[in-house]
């Protein structure tokens, strides 16, 4: 069995820009006025903010009066050493990003925007890693901008990926008065230590499971740190290759195999004849990274569907082989994020010493039981996890972390979140956890209203969740599953079509132009359309973060 | 999660109420103050929803589930239905993956908008879909598994079992192994996970040695090492008596083992209810056969063969013109037997059905309802236990049961999930309405 993983993993933090250059563009901590093309059919302009952030404007000579400031995503802070399996060669860049982009750099959806109209505009932010209060603050100032240099703005819309959705919903509620609607896509909600936790968690079992030697946080000041996290990460990719191939030596021969770097805790104990896969899969479950990946629906198998291979495949490979694939992108930045994270606030911050990871895989473990080998081989695994020692954070980091930009799930303005329901990287329970702020929001806002004698008041905000087919995985002549192909919709980290982009960014211009979305019909009807889900009865698990926060 | 799911309700009814209202300028509809229906109920249908592996491994024999249901359904619908509405029946592949379970689910309660799940079958898909049909509290009724912690109402407050409990068949089971087979060295199979809890938990309370224990995990009786270990252990236990509990795919694999082994004759098997299914067991492994022959499994229906008994006689009937004569087995009784009693709780709670007073009828009333089990039901306000009463029968080569003691008659035992004993009950059970159409 081969299994390649995704290349999107170095799209994470790759991201590069059409066709405009900044190269020219002074990159000191001093605003630059905008300078623009002559009047053409898209005007372009350059400048930089005041804290450095390049930017660029586009702005089509039918410009309707409604502008888009995208906010791009997560870009890892350091260069990473081109020996370094998957996105080795990466240099770190500023490069101004005024829209989303599709696969393979795929510029579709700004020119769409910009054939309608809409003008749209970006920076690169001044520095890359986790950004998010300094970036809100040039997006705050480059919104000033925008509408100083094109004075017939009528309506901001502020939207963003990733880290980019998490500033824009950051944005929008500190700063309703400069924004009429918003967009978060991809999005991680909260905090940064809820998204780090899952990584973090992932990362925790990976090590503690297959090699202690991965430091997994904690990282030293300076070089030494960087040296330190640099090799985590290549011990990281090389187990999870380890594992790759070890699993398809257990599904062909149902013999356990073990990455030689796993301890001898392991090695010389009963837990050696558990597959594993199965070991994989419960760090997966504990960390709650999605059981269905790009290439791996956790309910194909080869051959006839009514072969015993088929649903053995389906029920104990696939689910641990989704977690292989959706790990790696979960690993990778477990190191990269946390690493940077770790330089803002001084010290270790990720800490699971209190965490019960057999209460929160309690449910899991009866519906994966094939995948985990049994309950008894569960029961097994999970006393080795409590006996093993846990990471703890220091305590001035964490209040140091904590301080960093956090939601508060407050609607001020008609927003989207729309999330791929097998992201590894922002799971759906990151809308989750706004969609239930909200409909206390509006419970109270509707109260107040009609006890004020008017109406209830529209609903503001949409959560909005790509799912994939029941079945995608795919199979060659041999029996082997093929993952050369692209990602299946509604799995991957911003893995959104054309469309899905497009209808939300017409939803967007419609409700900021109103100060409310469409009546709900037409709304279901333009999702459903773009092969997604609006349902507020839809309800994707919380992240595992907030779980055990709620008890 | 409770408000963020009850609030999007209302807000959805409250813009349901302003686009209602900006029509009401000129005429106002007939039905504009009449009470709000419920999900899935109309005026002339009620909508219900199961899933089921219709593909995969398991599919063979519970394939057959929901169609025998429909097509009791459609026995009732063709007369007069249930206070006047047709039942529909939304029938899902899950092909017996939780994964597909929980999306097959999804789709059953958000999409197909039914009012009830009925039937839905496996340990691990129901438990997969709890907490989105606890979120939506939509009735889950008389589902297809035995796993005891289902009539925990706190955990599970809207779903129904019906089958007897994994852990009253263990115990029921030793109880039967000390009286009949004293001193005798007993080995049992069961399938690693709440099912085989249930097992363990209930062959300990009944005090029943085991010589060997051999747990597999959930869908690994396709790998033939694994089948091949339970049989060399059973070989080097030196059972006398080896105990099946896991599902007819796993039973089938055991006895095509144990034939290839050389076993067939030299060990007595002895079946769980949900894995003694001929249909299955001979599709899956025609070398199975032998060892088929003279096995004892535990049942709580009546013998699919036994046309005597009036259930059968009448179900057969049903099968025979609703549901293109399918090969009467034990996975039609189940189906038409759980249709039986939906359509006893849809009447029950009245002609204006809702989510809640389904519930509320069957946990006032469904203690009396008709059924063809031998076994007494147990729900009431405080309980949502189903059967509690096990007989055992010995199949014959063809997979037909008849009665192991009492002279061809059934003898059931009851007890229940915990420490209580087992006792031979008498077998007192409602008779069938005339014509198998309920009248409660």
């Amino acid at each position: 069995m081969k299994t390649s993983f995704s290349k999107r993993v170095a799209l994470l933090g790759a991201a590069t820009l059409i066709s405009i250059s900044v190269s020219a563009l002074p990159t000191v901590a001093q605003a630059a006025a905008p300078q623009c093309t002559p009047p053409a059919a898209v005007v372009s302009c350059q400048g930089v903010t005041s804290d450095g952030a390049p930017y660029v404007m586009q702005v089509p000579g039918n410009f309707n009066g409604t502008a888009f400031i995208f906010s791009h995503g997560y870009r890892y802070n350091v260069d990473i050493p081109a020996a370094m399996p998957l996105i080795g060669g990466y240099k770190v860049t500023n490069t101004p990003q005024p829209g989303p982009l599709l696969a393979g750099n795929d510029t579709s959806v700004m020119k769409y925007m910009l054939s309608k109209g809409y003008a749209i505009f970006g920076s690169g932010f001044a520095r890359q890693g986790w950004n998010a209060d300094s970036g809100v603050a040039t997006d705050v100032e480059l919104i000033n901008t925008f509408k100083t240099q094109f004075p017939t703005t009528k309506k901001i819309v502020a939207w963003g990926e990733s880290l980019g959705g998490f500033m824009t919903q950051a944005l929008a509620e500190k700063h309703p008065e400069l924004v009429d609607a918003s967009a978060s896509l991809c999005v991680e909600t909260g905090s940064i230590e809820a998204s780090l936790n899952v990584a973090g968690d992932f990362l925790w079992g990976i090590k503690t499971f297959f090699d202690p030697t991965i430091k997994g946080g904690n990282y030293s000041a300076g070089a030494a740190g960087y040296a330190e996290a640099m090799g985590d990460l290549g011990k990281v990719f090389t187990v999870m290759g380890k594992l790759q191939k070890g699993i398809g030596i257990e599904l062909a021969t149902g013999k356990p195999q073990w990455p030689d770097t796993t301890p001898a805790t392991i090695t010389g104990s009963a837990l050696a004849g558990i597959p594993s896969r199965s070991a994989l899969l419960l760090v997966g479950l504990m960390a709650g990274i999605p059981t269905q990946s790009a290439h791996f629906d956790g309910t194909t198998g080869p051959g006839s569907v009514n072969s015993s291979t088929y649903t053995g495949f389906a029920l104990a490979g696939s689910p641990a082989l989704a977690i292989l694939e959706n790990g790696v992108q979960s690993a990778a930045l477990g190191v990269l994020v946390t690493y940077d994270v770790e330089q803002q606030a001084g010290g270790a911050i990720f800490d699971n010493t209190k965490t019960d990871y057999t209460s929160r895989v309690a449910s899991d473990a009866q519906v994966f039981n094939a995948g985990l080998s049994g309950a008894t081989a569960t029961g097994g695994l999970l006393a080795y996890v409590a006996a093993s020692p846990r990471a703890a954070a220091s305590p001035a980091a964490l209040t140091k972390m904590r301080a960093l930009l956090s939601h508060t799930g407050k609607i001020n303005v008609p927003t989207i979140m729309m999330n791929s329901v097998n992201d590894a990287v922002a799971q759906g329970g990151n809308i989750e956890w706004v969609s239930q702020k909200y409909a206390a929001q509006y419970e109270a806002q509707k109260v107040a209203n009609l006890k004020a004698g008017k109406p209830r008041g529209p609903i503001n905000f949409l959560p909005v969740y790509v799912a994939p087919p029941a079945h995608y995985t795919k199979f060659d002549a041999t029996g082997l599953p093929v993952t050369s192909t692209p990602a299946v919709s509604g799995t991957g980290h911003c893995n959104f079509t054309l469309k899905q982009y497009t209808t939300v960014v017409d939803l967007l211009a419609s409700a900021a132009t109103a100060g409310k979305f469409p009546q709900m019909g037409p709304v279901k009807s333009a999702i459903r359309k773009m092969g997604a889900i609006y349902d507020p009865n839809y309800e994707p698990d919380l992240l595992k973060f907030y779980q055990d926060q709620q008890g | 999660m409770q408000v963020h799911r009850s609030t999007s309700r209302r807000i959805s009814f409250a813009l349901a109420a302003v686009t209602a209202l900006a029509l009401v300028g000129t005429s106002i509809p007939a039905n504009a103050f009449s009470p709000r229906s419920e999900v899935g109920v109309s005026g002339s249908t009620i909508k219900l929803g199961i899933t089921v592996p219709l593909t995969g491994a398991a599919a063979p024999g519970y394939n057959k589930v929901p169609y025998a249901m429909k097509a009791y359904f459609d026995y009732v619908n063709a007369n007069g239905g249930v206070n006047g509405r047709k039942i529909q029946l939304v029938i899902k592949d899950d092909a017996y993956s939780p994964s597909l379970a929980k999306s097959a689910t999804n789709d059953l309660i958000l999409k197909d908008k039914v009012f009830a799940l009925v039937g839905t079958l496996g340990t691990a898909n129901n438990e997969a879909t709890t907490k989105f049909v606890n979120d939506h509290k939509v009735p889950r009724l008389f589902i297809n598994t035995g796993f005891s912690g289902f009539a925990n109402t706190k955990k599970y407050p809207t779903t129904f079992p019906l089958f007897p409990s994994y852990a009253m068949e263990a115990k029921i089971m030793g109880k039967y192994i000390a009286d009949n087979f004293p001193g005798k060295k007993v080995a049992l199979i069961y399938q690693d996970d709440d099912f085989g809890a249930d097992a363990l938990k209930g062959f300990a309370a009944a005090g029943t040695t085991l010589v060997a224990k051999i747990p597999y995990a959930s869908a690994s009786q396709s790998d033939p090492t694994v089948v091949g270990k339970w049989i060399t252990t059973i070989v080097g236990a030196q059972a006398d008596v080896a105990i099946m509990f896991g599902v007819s795919s796993a039973t089938a694999a055991a006895l095509g083992g144990a034939y290839k082994a050389g076993l067939a004759g030299k060990i007595q098997w002895i079946l769980g209810s949900v894995g003694s299914d001929p249909t299955t067991i001979k599709a899956l492994a025609p070398t199975a056969v032998p060892l088929l022959n003279g096995a004892i499994a535990a049942s709580f229906l009546p013998s699919p063969a036994d046309t005597s008994d009036e259930y059968v006689a009448q179900f057969r009937e049903i099968n025979a013109k609703y549901n293109n004569n399918a090969v009467f087995d034990n996975n039609v009784l189940v189906g038409m037997n759980t249709g039986m009693l939906a359509v006893q709780a849809l009447r029950a709670a009245g002609k204006n059905l809702t989510r809640a007073s389904l519930m509320a009828a069957i946990s006032a009333k469904g203690a009396s309802w008709s059924s063809a089990a031998f076994s007494p039901i147990l729900y009431s306000g405080t309980s949502h236990v189903g059967y509690a009463g096990y007989w055992f029968g010995r199949l014959s080569a063809s997979g037909d049961s008849t009665p192991v003691d009492g002279a061809g008659k059934y003898v059931l035992y009851t007890t229940d999930s915990g420490s209580g004993a087992v006792v031979k009950s008498a077998i007192k059970r409602p008779a069938m309405p005339e014509k198998g159409l309920p009248n409660n």
